[in-house]
């Protein structure tokens, strides 16, 4: 009994954690209509801010949480609003996914810069080391803190939404932004009142939550993430419920945690919040297959044919062949990996270029693939592919199952929750890579050549990618691709043709994973072996990033992404006072330059044209860099 | 062909359609008229399964599908058209039609040649013209004739127009009822949401009047024409009843 108290006490101070941040994502939410995937990175800044500010500098408690959450907070997430999201308003599902996921990989990426994270940190708790006897347990003074917070900022919206002005027209705008507009509320002012109100309240949940684990820019990113669990139980819209979908949610926690033993525990305890997701998108009722187009406002890019797209392919393995040749051992690992990096970009071309799907989870299949070549039919032979494209194509379809009668939102959420959950639940487990962490993945030979040599293997590498290409295009240009395409203009048109929406979706997702799996086996093959580290989900979001940034729909898009990759280690090396440079380059550029689906390639096409008729004739002879190469193929 | 049935929609505290019961006949067209907010398109949606009717059935060619899903339905040979643009905007006004007629080989044993399909709708929407350009750099007009196209691949038996004649000039308004007329000719049962009065009168031999979600009349276009409750929805004139 006391054990269950303890529990209990522990379970609903988190779930009051949980409720405050997801609060502040459905309030952002149904005010703008944008998913904020920054959410959870906001909230970890405002923390590392208040911990600079009070534990640094040593201000009074109070006088830090009046400037953090009273002050810095709300400015941050009005400028947030005011910069980013208002551009943002009718933007498809992936647009706005590629700009929040931006917003998150920067404000990492700045924590990073202002913060070593080798440095260990704490965050004292509130009144610590008082505690109140109840019944037959302690509780913490700062335990009470977190729920009696949480009831206050619960009476507050309340009265905020119901009883002033802006709350009212807040709630009003959620039911139809224009009406509300034309009754003479501002949607911009009161979206960005949202956007103030939410960031604090991300905030207040990270100051609250960091005492209780380290004071880690990612992990606590990522906790705050767990409240997306919470909001899902509210649908994004019911505040009332999203509480209750919090406590649920730190209830199931502590309980589980008490009640597992510790060496089950140890396991799933980190991916409890996710499996919770999982079970909760499940529950959720279908949504109604909606009406009214979004506007969109720019053209994709002429499809190559298969002549153009034969032509780019060959050119590009000769091009692959002569660097192959004249690049030193180290550059030609740099470019190889570039290119299994396009390879991977390449199935994101499929699902999201085309099929406007969003998979925030393509590393983990890309681990997946290594797995399955490293494991099955000795480690390195041809038949490793089939078991990479198997597996990981099953891990795709389990992936998006639980989302994929929903909308794109859902999906993108389903595959995150399978991302944190497989890196807790397989990566991490000394079964799968060993003890060691790592998996050695071999390279094939095939129809009696070996490839086990680097520079055949990277003629493999090139050669597989260029095929990929031309096959993609190819799949395009036929019925599944046309349908593909339909689905993700209009899925409500595609259901009065009789198309079977869910299982189409499905298909392509399976493809997808699938092709990112055969990815990863090549990315285990070239490296020689793959570690537990590899695979984490926020690699899944630099790739997804860099590749919207680059050109999602176009295979020269996918290389041009693929390459930036693989080179960010050799800039990392050149640039050591940014950590995590990764990061904050995908998310800059996410920002900058992610509202334009086509990507930067699809200006390159046009301005190369123009320069050709400068000199007045069309650039023959093998180019030697891959680059320029590539780029007529789709641009 | 089709029997909408004691059909009720609430959202929230508003009716949207109210006790709506109507059939559209196979070889005729249909005409569905009202004002704005009427619940005309609210009805299409709940004929193809898009919106779930808080009561009341549909019927499809004698078979209840009031539970059956969107695409379930549509294999119903159910086609339509929308009245906020719904086209496939990336692809040509060729690709659009071709899509449609490649889900029905899906679905439906038939041995025609998509391409084929195509080729022959485009001709008889009257944009073979047009038939290779993007449908998003089209008028809407235009768009509409794609999107008319598009419900035609699948040979639909019942085909739902809402508002197929807005964007189209006084000539192409007069192709298009004549394809309309053609089409029932062939055997097809139409419903027609139009505004332009005189297209409706000119095609259609049936009509339905929606006000507020209830049905005020229905009879020949010269019955409701002379309808006083009719005169008064559309003009607010205060006629009596």
């Amino acid at each position: 009994m006391t054990s269950f108290l303890a529990y209990s006490v522990i379970g609903i101070a988190t779930g009051c954690i949980y409720a405050l941040t997801a609060s502040g994502l459905v309030v952002t939410y149904t005010t703008s209509g944008i998913f904020n995937f920054a959410h959870g990175a906001i909230g970890m800044l405002l923390a590392f801010t208040y911990w600079q500010l009070t534990v640094q500098e040593h201000w009074p408690q109070w006088l830090g949480l009046v400037v953090v959450l009273g002050v810095i907070g709300p400015l941050l997430g009005a400028l947030i609003q005011r910069v980013l999201m208002r551009r943002l308003y009718g933007s498809s599902v992936s647009t706005t996914l590629v700009i929040t996921l931006g917003l998150l990989l920067t404000c990492i990426g700045v924590a990073t810069v202002l913060w070593d994270p080798g440095e260990p940190r704490s965050m004292p708790e509130f009144f610590a080391d008082h505690r109140v006897r109840v019944a037959s347990i302690y509780v913490s003074y700062h335990q009470l803190t977190m729920m009696s917070v949480a009831v206050l900022v619960a009476v507050f919206l309340r009265l905020f939404l119901f009883r002033t002005r802006i709350g009212t027209a807040m709630r009003a705008v959620v039911d139809d932004p224009e009406l509300t507009a034309l009754n003479g509320a501002a949607p911009d002012r009161v979206a960005m009142v949202s956007w103030a109100l939410g960031a604090s309240l991300a905030g207040l949940a990270g100051i609250l939550l960091a005492p209780l684990v380290s004071l880690d820019i990612i992990l606590l990113t990522l906790l705050v993430i767990n409240g997306y669990a919470a909001a899902m139980v509210g649908r994004l819209k019911s505040l009332p419920l999203t509480f209750v979908g919090g406590l649920a949610l730190g209830l199931a926690e502590a309980h589980t945690i008490g009640n597992l033993p510790s060496n089950v525990l140890n396991i799933v305890k980190p991916a409890l919040p996710i499996i919770f997701l999982y079970v909760v998108l499940l529950i959720l009722p279908q949504a109604r297959l909606r009406v009214g187009r979004i506007v969109t406002t720019h053209r994709a890019p002429r499809v190559a044919t298969l002549r153009e797209s034969l032509w780019a392919g060959a050119a590009f393995v000769v091009a692959a062949g002569i660097l192959a040749q004249v690049l030193s051992p180290v550059d030609l690992f740099t470019v190889g990996q570039g290119v299994v990096f396009a390879l991977i970009m390449l199935s994101l071309v499929l699902l999201t270029g085309y099929g406007g799907q969003v998979s925030l989870a393509q590393m983990t299949f890309v681990g997946i693939g290594a797995f399955g070549m490293g494991k099955f039919f000795g480690g390195n032979s041809f038949l490793g592919f089939l078991a990479a494209a198997a597996l990981a194509g099953l891990a795709g379809a389990l992936a998006a199952l639980p989302a994929i009668r929903l909308q794109g939102l859902y999906l993108a959420l389903s595959t995150l929750a399978f991302a944190q959950g497989m890196s807790a639940l397989f990566f991490k487990n000394h079964n799968v890579f060993g003890y060691g962490g790592r998996l050695a993945v071999g390279r094939p030979s095939i129809l009696g050549v070996s490839f086990h040599g680097d520079k055949a293997f990277f003629m493999l590498v090139c050669v597989t990618f260029a095929l990929a290409g031309i096959g993609v295009l190819a799949l395009r240009r036929g019925p599944f691709g046309r349908r593909v395409v339909a689905m993700r203009e209009s899925p409500a048109a595609c259901a009065t043709l009789g198309l079977n929406i869910t299982f189409t979706k499905l298909a392509l997702f399976t493809m997808s994973s699938a092709m990112a799996g055969v990815a990863g086996a090549f990315y285990g093959g070239l490296r020689g072996q793959v570690g537990l580290n590899d695979f984490e989900m926020l690699q899944s979001l630099v790739l997804l990033l860099l590749v919207s940034v680059a050109g999602i729909n176009t295979v020269s898009g996918a290389l041009m992404g693929g390459l930036t990759f693989g080179l960010f280690p050799k800039i990392q090396r050149a640039l050591p006072g940014i950590p995590s440079l990764s990061f904050l380059g995908a998310g800059v550029g996410a920002i900058a330059l992610g509202r334009n689906p086509n990507g930067w390639t699809s200006e390159v096409g046009p301005n190369l044209e123009k320069v050709r008729n400068a000199f007045g004739s069309r650039a023959a002879g093998a180019a030697p860099d891959v680059d320029v190469e590539a780029v007529p193929s789709n641009a | 062909m089709l029997e909408v049935d004691q059909v009720d929609v609430r959202f929230g505290g508003l009716l949207a359609l109210h006790d709506t019961t109507l059939s559209a006949t196979a070889g005729r067209v249909t005409g569905l008229i009202g004002p704005n907010g009427a619940g005309k398109t609210t009805l299409f949606n709940v004929i193809t399964g898009l919106q779930t009717p808080t009561r009341g059935k549909v019927a499809i060619d004698g078979r209840d599908v009031t539970k059956l899903k969107p695409h379930q339905r549509s294999r119903q040979r159910v086609g339509r058209t929308f009245q906020r643009l719904e086209v496939f905007g990336a692809l040509t006004a060729r690709e659009n039609i071709l899509v449609g007629a490649e889900i029905r080989n899906g679905w439906d044993s038939t041995s025609e040649d998509p391409r084929m399909v195509a080729d022959e709708i485009l001709e008889r929407v009257g944009l073979r013209d047009v038939a290779d350009r993007p449908v998003d750099a089209m008028p809407t007009g235009m768009a509409r004739l794609v999107e008319l196209g598009r419900a035609l691949a699948i040979r639909p038996k019942l085909l739902l127009l809402d508002e197929p004649g807005s964007g189209l000039d006084p000539d192409e308004t007069d192709v298009l009822g004549d394809l309309l007329l053609d089409l029932a000719r062939d055997g097809m049962a139409i419903l027609l949401v139009e505004h332009d009065v005189e297209l409706v009168m000119r095609i259609c031999e049936h009509l339905y009047v929606l006000d507020f979600g209830k049905l005020i009349a229905d009879g020949t276009p010269a019955q409701v024409q002379a309808d006083g409750a009719v005169q008064a929805a559309y003009l607010g004139l205060d006629v009596p009843v």
